[in-house]
């Protein structure tokens, strides 16, 4: 198991697992719209589907209200 | 699901940001200040950002989301916000990327209001505004330094109704890690595609034709997230962060939500109905306005006419290039004199002597003695503002009724 953090709470997961799956196990509101930071880095929502998640991760779903809105 | 393609049809079906809860077929107008939250926790989440909920309109508002999603859907861009102004885009554009110390490249010929901003109230911040012929890649270039933040362009002057070349211009400015600041309120996007042209950051008067048709005041910056902020002295401990999310987050977290430049409401529900008829009547706002051009020539009083999308204009070609068919629905013309000018003013019927461009009515103005009259005659002449010359913004009327009030009134 791994302890990923997200929003700040540790969470425990299976790996391999990708940040589009995380997004989908922690049914985050408007995924088409939310904005992800990897451990301090913003990444671009092309990348979702390839970035594979570690133990120790830190992980924030952010959305920027307004303007499409999303990184 | 099936993507749509066209211009109008993607504007028109651009899905809500949230479902309607009484499925309306077009975004309501929430003109509320601010909104509920369920719990403590909830509205901490909502002020940490992590949450999609709106807080309070000078932030973010629900309609006029609605109306920056479909800039966002139509131009490709990164991210879009709505202001209350063109003149609002601009001033909060710059203040984001200038500091005291910093200079920017702008053209020579510049909307007045534009002008004055660079010229005095910038100035008076700190900030020094260098003036150049676009048309000159030597002069750009020689004037260009450390300190330079922004090459600010108008895709076509007003009223002169000079074309740049763009994507030179943005290839010189990039060489130089300068991003490409271009206001392309004279070319709407389903006319010209900025980021395909190497704009980095579009200002848009949206009161012109997005409105509808003159229909309420609002402006927006669109930001294309094509340039590489590592380079600006401003942006670059963003940079590091936020990589090509920088401009927008500077924007939205801090600039826009301080200066408070926010469109109202019923500005963005008006703003994002007359979007959805942008082409259509632009289309035929820009073919009246070439039948226009062609038939003024021909009148013995006029001694010229301007417009860039009649052949033999100097920019005829590159506006051909960055505009296609539609270069636009203004078109400026002279007479021999500046009382030859009033006379013909005083006697149009269904023309309007009014100040704006692209109602949906044709509008007109001696530009000499109204939007630049608090200018000495030479700087108006270094302006190249001529003081026998009239500007006209072609409406969507059948053209005869426009030639036949142009003729009574000669």
């Amino acid at each position: 198991m791994a302890t990923i953090k997200v929003n700040g709470k540790d969470q425990q997961y299976e790996l391999p697992l990708t940040l589009i799956e995380l997004i989908k196990k922690n049914n985050v509101a408007q995924p088409e719209m939310v904005s992800v930071q990897l451990n301090g880095e913003f990444l671009l929502s092309e990348k979702f589907g390839t970035t594979q998640l570690k133990d120790g991760d830190e992980i924030e779903f952010l959305y920027f209200m307004g303007g499409g809105s999303r990184c | 699901m099936l993507k749509p393609g066209g211009f109008s049809t993607r504007i028109i079906h651009t899905p809500f940001a949230k479902e309607d809860v009484n499925r309306a077929l077009h975004q309501p107008i929430y003109s509320n200040a601010a909104f509920d939250f369920e719990s403590a926790e909830q509205m901490e989440q909502a002020f940490q950002g992590r949450l999609p909920v709106h807080a309070y309109s000078r932030i973010s508002n629900p309609t006029v989301e609605n109306l920056e999603l479909r800039i966002k859907q139509i131009t490709g861009a990164l991210h879009v916000t709505a202001l209350s102004s063109g003149m609002a885009a601009i001033s909060n554009v710059i203040f984001l990327l200038a500091s005291s110390g910093s200079n920017i490249i702008a053209s020579r010929h510049l909307f007045g209001n534009t002008y004055v901003f660079f010229d005095s109230t910038i100035r008076e911040f700190g900030i020094e505004t260098r003036f150049c012929d676009l048309t000159n890649a030597e002069e750009v270039q020689a004037n260009m330094d450390v300190r330079t933040v922004a090459l600010f362009v108008e895709t076509i002057t007003n009223p002169q109704l000079e074309v740049v070349d763009l994507q030179f211009l943005s290839e010189l400015s990039h060489k130089n890690g300068v991003p490409l600041v271009a206001d392309s309120t004279l070319t709407p996007p389903n006319v010209f595609q900025a980021m395909s042209h190497g704009v980095d950051i579009e200002v848009i008067s949206s009161t012109k034709c997005i409105s509808g048709g003159a229909t309420s005041v609002g402006g927006l910056i669109v930001d294309y997230g094509t340039f590489d902020w590592s380079k600006s002295a401003k942006l670059a401990p963003l940079a590091k962060k936020f990589g090509p999310f920088a401009f927008n987050y500077k924007l939205r977290r801090e600039i826009f939500r301080n200066l408070g430049a926010c469109l109202s409401p019923f500005a963005a529900y008006l703003q994002s109905l007359g979007l959805e008829t942008l082409q259509l009547r632009f289309e035929k706002a820009a073919t009246n306005c070439l039948e226009l051009a062609e038939f003024l020539e021909k009148i013995p009083q006029i001694t010229a006419v301007n417009y860039p999308g009649k052949e033999g204009s100097e920019f005829y070609e590159v506006s051909k290039r960055q505009f296609g068919n539609f270069p636009g629905a203004m078109l400026t013309f002279d007479f021999a004199s500046r009382e030859a000018c009033f006379a013909f003013l005083n006697k149009l019927q269904l023309i309007k002597r009014a100040t704006n461009v692209y109602d949906n009515k044709t509008l007109i103005i001696h530009p000499a003695s109204t939007i630049y009259c608090d200018m000495d005659r030479e700087t108006r002449a270094s302006l190249h503002v001529g003081e026998s010359s009239l500007r006209l913004s072609a409406g969507i009327e059948e053209v005869d009724d426009l030639k036949n009030d142009i003729l009574q009134a000669l």
